[in-house]
């Protein structure tokens, strides 16, 4: 793929459309007051009838019966209009709201996926279903306060049986995008059978638990750097009692952790999405802030080192969009990126953003540093891209083993 | 119900004030500005497409063809109306020079023959050119009843005709015209209960915008018919009646001056600009 199709560029300017329509005049409450996005999200996926595909798809599971995993796998994989599809909302959004396309990413992404891929039939027809249209919103539990990198040597969160059939959960869970709002929890946390296998071996299993069940507390909105439209929040279980049929896949030998690893990884993806979003946003507002703002008697734009930054600027941008292209071709050829090219790809992206952004916020100077001027809310946000999804420092190692052989 | 809807891309009027002049004065160029459909030709396809459905339902009840004359690229023009909607396209190719209201209209009567629609569907002008003229000249070529800058349109007769309402000072006008008929639109032909055609129930409000094309119908247009066509081939023999002479931008405005005084204000006011 060496650029976007036409039918592509259809849905990047219908996108745009609804974006100006019912985001931008809104983005001052999203990004700065309390209004969570989710209402603005729902709209999203009515107008261009995402939900509608998604019932489709979910019919077309159902009308199957549940497939073996490998069978399930083939036909799951995304084709690359499926995957362009996704993206170009993703870019179309993130260039004025990265918060918006976390807190949709996390809810009819991560969470609904964590359910569509390994739970029982019934389990994505009651909660998986629901996330995908957006009709309810989901959150996905899995960093704690003393685990974030080391999500499952350092994970507290226990589920012990009850000797009934069900389980007692335990644990607090933080940094919970939806976690305030969320209708539907996937909650992810180590297996106590009561014996002495240290917890590091303990299985890894996870639970779908609705809001408002007793013992689960979902606390108001952290306060934060950036992504003011994504709502964050802390999780806390205390002694709370589900039955068997809240286990994802209804067993204990779900290889959960290979799913939270395969979650990951969709996460990796999105990011370079994102990215682009950001970096094409940033590029626009700078060539037009260099073409008009006049200094010394005349636009910026004719100093060199103004012109430095732009150049520089739409290196990152052609960059980045070759790597979402290159993704996009790979789901066309059925191929799936391994997981070193998938961090190498995430570690560009999210430090080519934040770079692009601070000479964004330099280009602009005084005005760079208000809020009147975009720049400085993309700045914000684009710092979490190389932190969440795994950390930049986490994209390293996992390249450089695979590079060593110690994959 | 069968209604042609002929659509035009022009200049995107978001930018008019890029619009250039040759230098010789004897064209208005557009180059490097994006081309998108004439928004009153939108608008249009937006009413055919509320008149053809249960818009509460969202089932077809109806055929909508869209038609354009202009280069190939005019194709993606016609894609994006049968991504809204719309049936099939027809594809009229043409150089953008060598066309007036009354060549077009020729073009459209051609089609008209062919396709024997119910109703003609119009913006009322172009963006670009508005010379307003394209509707009227057709009706008048087919010897059609015709209702212009509608803002309302209601299905009448059990389907034999159409009340149309349009606005004029102090109020709406509204016209009876028998079908097959030609109607031009006007902006609030998109208001969310302009169109009424028997089906859709009356509860149902529309969005006050046309309607954005969902992905599924981003994909399924692409495989929906586009028919080709050249004015030659049509039989249209017409020549443009209008010749451009010169066209000329208006001058720039001189600079304001600043004044340090009420009483040079006022002196100003009356020696410079005799207004008092």
């Amino acid at each position: 793929m060496i650029e976007w199709s036409e039918q592509h560029l259809a849905i990047r300017d219908m996108v745009r459309r609804f974006v100006e329509a019912e985001i931008t005049p809104r983005l001052e409450e999203l990004e700065h007051g309390d209004t969570p996005p989710y209402e603005v999200l729902r709209k999203l996926f009515r107008t261009f009838g995402i939900d509608e595909m998604a019932r489709a798809r979910f019919a077309a599971i159902e009308a199957r019966g549940d497939a073996p995993r490998a069978e399930r796998d083939a036909e799951h994989g995304e084709s690359g209009d499926a995957l362009a599809m996704r993206l170009i909302p993703v870019i179309e959004i993130s260039r004025y709201s990265p918060g918006m396309i976390t807190a949709l990413g996390v809810s009819a992404g991560l969470t609904a996926g964590a359910i569509m891929s390994r739970g029982t039939l019934r389990q994505k027809k009651t909660w998986g279903l629901p996330l995908t249209t957006l009709e309810k919103i989901g959150a996905w539990a899995i960093t704690e306060p003393g685990s974030g990198s080391d999500a499952f040597g350092a994970m507290k969160a226990t589920a012990r049986s009850d000797g009934e059939g069900g389980y007692v959960l335990n644990g607090s869970k933080t940094f919970i995008t939806n976690g305030p709002y969320a209708d539907t929890i996937v909650f992810i946390c180590k297996l106590d059978e009561g014996d002495s296998v240290p917890a590091e071996s303990r299985k890894v299993v996870s639970f779908i638990l609705d809001r408002g069940t007793p013992g689960l507390t979902q606390t108001k909105p952290l306060r934060k750097m950036g992504l003011h439209a994504s709502p964050t929040g802390e999780l806390f279980l205390e002694d709370v009692r589900v039955g068997k049929d809240r286990l994802v896949g209804e067993t204990e030998d779900v290889p959960a952790r290979a799913a939270a690893k395969e979650t990951f990884s969709a996460e990796r993806t999105g990011v370079a999405a994102m990215a682009l979003g950001i970096v094409e946003q940033c590029l626009r507002l700078s060539v037009d802030y260099a073409n008009n703002r006049v200094q010394f008697g005349r636009p910026i734009g004719e100093f060199q080192l103004i012109q430095l930054k732009l150049a520089k600027m739409e290196v990152a941008r052609m960059n980045i969009q070759n790597l979402v292209f290159r993704q996009i071709e790979m789901a066309s050829a059925g191929k799936a990126m391994a997981l070193a090219e998938a961090s190498a790809c995430k570690l560009y992206c999210a430090q080519s953003a934040m770079e692009v952004c601070l000479e964004a916020v330099q280009l602009f100077g005084g005005n760079g540093y208000m809020a009147e001027y975009q720049v400085e809310q993309l700045c914000r946000d684009a710092k979490v891209l190389q932190i969440y999804g795994g950390t930049d420092e986490i994209q390293i190692s996992q390249i450089a083993r695979q590079l060593l052989g110690r994959g | 119900m069968k209604i042609l809807v002929p659509i035009k891309r022009v200049a995107d009027p978001d930018n008019a004030n890029k619009v250039k002049v040759s230098a010789d004065g004897s064209r208005v160029t557009s180059e490097g500005l994006e081309q998108k459909v004439n928004p009153f030709d939108e608008y249009a396809v937006e009413a055919a497409l509320r008149l053809t459905e249960n818009g509460a339902t969202q089932s077809r009840e109806g055929e909508v063809v869209v038609c354009s004359v202009g280069p190939k690229d005019v194709a993606q023009t016609i894609r994006g109306a049968l991504a809204m909607g719309a049936e099939r396209g027809i594809l009229v190719d043409g150089a953008d020079d060598a066309m007036d209201a009354n060549v077009i209209a020729a073009v459209l009567e051609k089609l008209y023959a062919q396709e024997k629609p119910d109703l003609v569907v119009l913006g009322k002008q172009q963006v670009d050119g508005d010379s307003n003229q394209v509707g009227q000249i057709l009706a008048e070529r087919l010897g059609l009843p015709q209702a212009t800058f509608a803002n309302s349109i209601e299905l009448a007769d059990g389907g034999k005709a159409c009340v149309v309402g349009r606005e004029v000072d102090g109020g709406v006008l509204r016209v009876k015209v028998g079908l097959p008929a030609v109607i031009t639109v006007d902006l609030r032909i998109v208001g969310s209960k302009a169109i009424a055609n028997g089906i859709t129930p009356a509860t149902h409000a529309y969005p006050d915008a046309p309607r954005y094309a969902s992905l599924k119908g981003i994909m399924s247009a692409k495989k929906k018919p586009i028919a080709e066509h050249t004015i030659a081939s049509l039989g249209v023999t017409e020549a443009p009646r209008i010749e451009y002479l010169k066209f000329e931008l208006p001058p720039k405005r001189a600079a304001g001056v600043k004044v340090e005084s009420v009483q040079e204000l006022v002196e100003k006011l009356h020696s410079q600009a005799k207004v008092i």
